[in-house]
């Protein structure tokens, strides 16, 4: 097969080797990004208006809103450059892994300062990220810690603001992209990408460092070690959706993955086989939110789910890399 | 300390009688990591005009080692999250020691010794915590851990001995990784890099940070010139549509001073400086950028850039007897004048990340 490709290749002019990225640019901006983060924004102004007609923490109409928000978020996470890097947005929206307990920090200063920024949008806006986003209301919805802190109606409007700022950021990235997505395309000198191999360079780069998120993180954090598990540290446990973040994400890489290598069949294939493996066994772990690692079964379960992600940043690295072009050297990949 | 130091001294001079210096392995003026062919990691002692003096296996992947300042001895350290380093003897190749980690603590890849030799300062990573740290070692007493201070700051990488002698430069590149998570950085919207220095006990003389809209731009490595003037280099970890300077200069109680290339050049660098060196005649600055596969040179009195090099994957970096010198991942041992860079020699070997001198001359 390899020596058919080969055969084949010699028959061609060298220009024939340089790769028309435009159709698969185009394709993952049409169709990957742009359609995600409108899902985002649209999802993100139904919270806010949620929050505004219920802001009761147990109110189901508005658990149900930020499921769907946050849903949406995961599902675009992996597109981290350009618009969600302005102001730093995509952090505001998620502030994790917070490993030095910022966003309980954030919160309680609010609540016992009965901080007046709640009011405004804008003076919310300036106040830590790590007390926005979607992980900051998770603790307010579902922490108790958080159900008695303050007075109740300091709580709503909490509650409220931090729905009305994700869903700021969420319409800005959304609106950013409008223009950012020609920039994918339409690269030269004076643009973002000096040329196609740029944007698809960090087309490829959204995919490893999205796969490595999921696998090293969202995974890697709550196993710990063998002697010292971390199930506490399992992203979003408080409303149980930890397991829910890893199969998301995956689907979401695997549609940017078959887009990538649409060009390359026998990688697409690859691709399909190894993230349908992976998915399926996350949707089969019935484990929402990591607390099997503390036992031998269960970790092994959730290792078991993370090689399933190694084996897919495999063939991202072996297979997809080399056949887009996209090859880097010792020192280069190294990142020390 | 200082009784402790002088009784130790008496030890090591007793217990390990005259040890070979540098000129006993052919006199390398730099210690370098490299992948060989076969797949072996080696430690090798190079010369300034790419002359390959020794080889020694190593376990694994290396990071950076630290050079005795009289014995030849190099402290090979494990990659980051690495929990050992090895003080190996190169005139043979034995293992001197071994140098573990203590619990709850991983090495970043960097140390450097003390003028007199007597001391290891490691940079570390006390993870449960996420502090910095810095690892002393008892060089007389086989190399025994003494103790630890903190680095000032989170995720300290280079460290430097600086020209008084008398206290240590550390990179503090700001972010916070945990081994559970390999190399992920957990603690990207919050970082802080900074440049501290300190004395030898770990009391914190000088703190410098950069401005704000700098602060997600990764202190990471280090040199040091003759007058104490100290050049870092960054790595940049906010969005790649930004440009900023990956190289810095501060002189004690002054203010930082950042150097970049022309957008044109500075956008082709994907915003990762690898190493940085003075030119032996102090007059240059430079910085290697593997990933934009080039070497920046400056001028160092009017902070003014000179010119860009293309050179595929560089990333070792030091001074040389006329310039500098350079090693690429592709095996190359290159030097750069005032105006041109020549290939010295082709390895068969990939060169790993850094050049760390060797004094010969002590």
């Amino acid at each position: 097969m390899r020596k058919l490709v080969l055969l084949a290749a010699l028959a061609l002019p060298l220009t024939a080797f340089a790769q028309d990225r435009e159709p698969i640019l185009l394709d993952i901006a049409q169709s990957h990004i742009l359609p995600s983060y409108a899902r985002l924004a649209d999802t993100a102004q139904v919270l806010s208006e949620t929050a505004k007609a219920d802001c009761a923490p147990n109110s189901d109409a508005l658990r149900a809103a930020y499921a769907d928000a946050f849903d949406s978020w995961i599902s675009v996470s992996h597109m981290r450059f350009g618009p969600s890097e302005v102001d730093d947005r995509a952090f505001s929206l998620a502030f994790w892994p917070d490993t030095k307990g910022f966003t309980p920090r954030a919160l309680s200063r609010l609540i016992d300062d009965n901080d007046n920024a709640v009011q405004t949008a804008a003076e919310f806006a300036e106040t830590s990220v790590a007390g926005r986003g979607f992980f900051a209301l998770e603790q307010m919805l579902y922490d108790p810690a958080f159900a008695d802190q303050g007075s109740a109606e300091y709580r709503c409007d909490l509650i409220r603001a931090i729905a009305a700022d994700i869903a700021a950021n969420a319409t800005a990235i959304d609106t950013d992209w409008q223009t950012y997505a020609q920039s994918l395309t339409r690269t030269g000198e004076n643009s973002r990408y000096r040329n196609d191999d740029e944007a698809m360079q960090e087309m490829f780069k959204a995919l490893s460092t999205g796969l490595e998120f999921t696998a090293d993180t969202r995974l890697g954090r709550p196993l710990g070690s063998f002697e010292r598990p971390r199930p506490k540290r399992a992203e979003a446990r408080r409303s149980a959706r930890s397991l829910r973040h890893v199969e998301l994400s995956l689907i979401a890489l695997q549609d940017l993955a078959l887009r990538l290598s649409a060009d390359h069949p026998d990688v697409t294939e690859d691709f399909q086989a190894a993230f349908d493996r992976a998915i399926q066994r996350a949707q089969s772990l019935g484990d929402p939110n990591f607390a099997g690692v503390s036992t031998p079964e269960g970790r092994f379960r959730v290792e078991a789910l993370q090689q399933t992600v190694s084996d897919i940043r495999r063939i991202a690295n072996t297979q997809l890399g080399p056949a887009l072009g996209i090859g880097a050297g010792f020192n280069s990949l190294d990142g020390d | 300390m200082t009784s402790r130091r002088r009784f130790l001294q008496g030890l090591a001079a007793a217990s390990l009688g005259p040890m070979p210096g540098w000129s006993a392995v052919g006199a390398p003026d730099f210690l370098a990591a490299a992948l060989f062919p076969d797949g072996s990691y080696r430690l090798a002692g190079l010369t300034a005009s790419g002359a390959v003096v020794f080889t020694l296996p190593l376990p694994g992947r290396g990071h950076a080692a630290a050079a005795h300042p009289q014995y030849a001895q190099a402290v090979a350290f494990a990659r980051r999250p690495g929990t050992f380093a090895l003080v190996i003897d190169c005139t043979s190749g034995s293992e001197v020691a071994r140098l573990s980690a203590p619990p709850g603590h991983h090495f970043y890849g960097h140390g450097t010794f003390s003028t007199d030799g007597r001391l290891l300062f490691t940079t570390e990573n006390r993870f449960e915590q996420g502090d910095g740290m810095i690892g002393v070692w008892d060089v007389g007493n086989g190399y025994a851990r003494l103790g630890s201070f903190s680095s000032g700051g989170i995720g300290p990488h280079d460290i430097v001995l600086m020209p008084d002698g008398a206290s240590i430069a550390i990179a503090n590149g700001g972010i916070e990784t945990h081994p559970d998570t390999g190399r992920t950085k957990l603690n990207l919207p919050t970082m802080r890099p900074n440049l501290t220095y300190c004395d030898l006990n770990g009391s914190v003389i000088e703190q410098v940070e950069l401005p704000h809209r700098l602060r997600k731009n990764s202190i990471r490595h280090l040199a040091v010139r003759d007058d104490g003037l100290v050049a870092f280099a960054m790595q940049w970890q906010g969005d790649l549509s930004e440009h900023p300077p990956l190289l810095g200069l501060h002189q004690r109680g002054g203010t930082p001073v950042l150097l970049a290339a022309g957008d044109s050049d500075q956008s082709t660098l994907q915003g990762y400086a690898g190493s940085v060196a003075f030119s032996s005649n102090n007059q240059t600055v430079a910085i290697t950028c593997p990933r934009g596969n080039s070497l920046h040179g400056f001028d160092v009195e009017s902070g003014s850039f000179k010119a860009a090099y293309a050179l595929e994957d560089v990333c070792g970096l030091g001074a040389g007897p006329d310039g500098l010198v350079y090693t690429t991942g592709t095996g190359q041992v290159g030097r750069l004048s005032e105006t041109r860079t020549e290939r010295m020699a082709l390895s068969e070997c990939q060169w790993d990340n850094h050049l760390v001198p060797v004094q010969t001359g002590i």
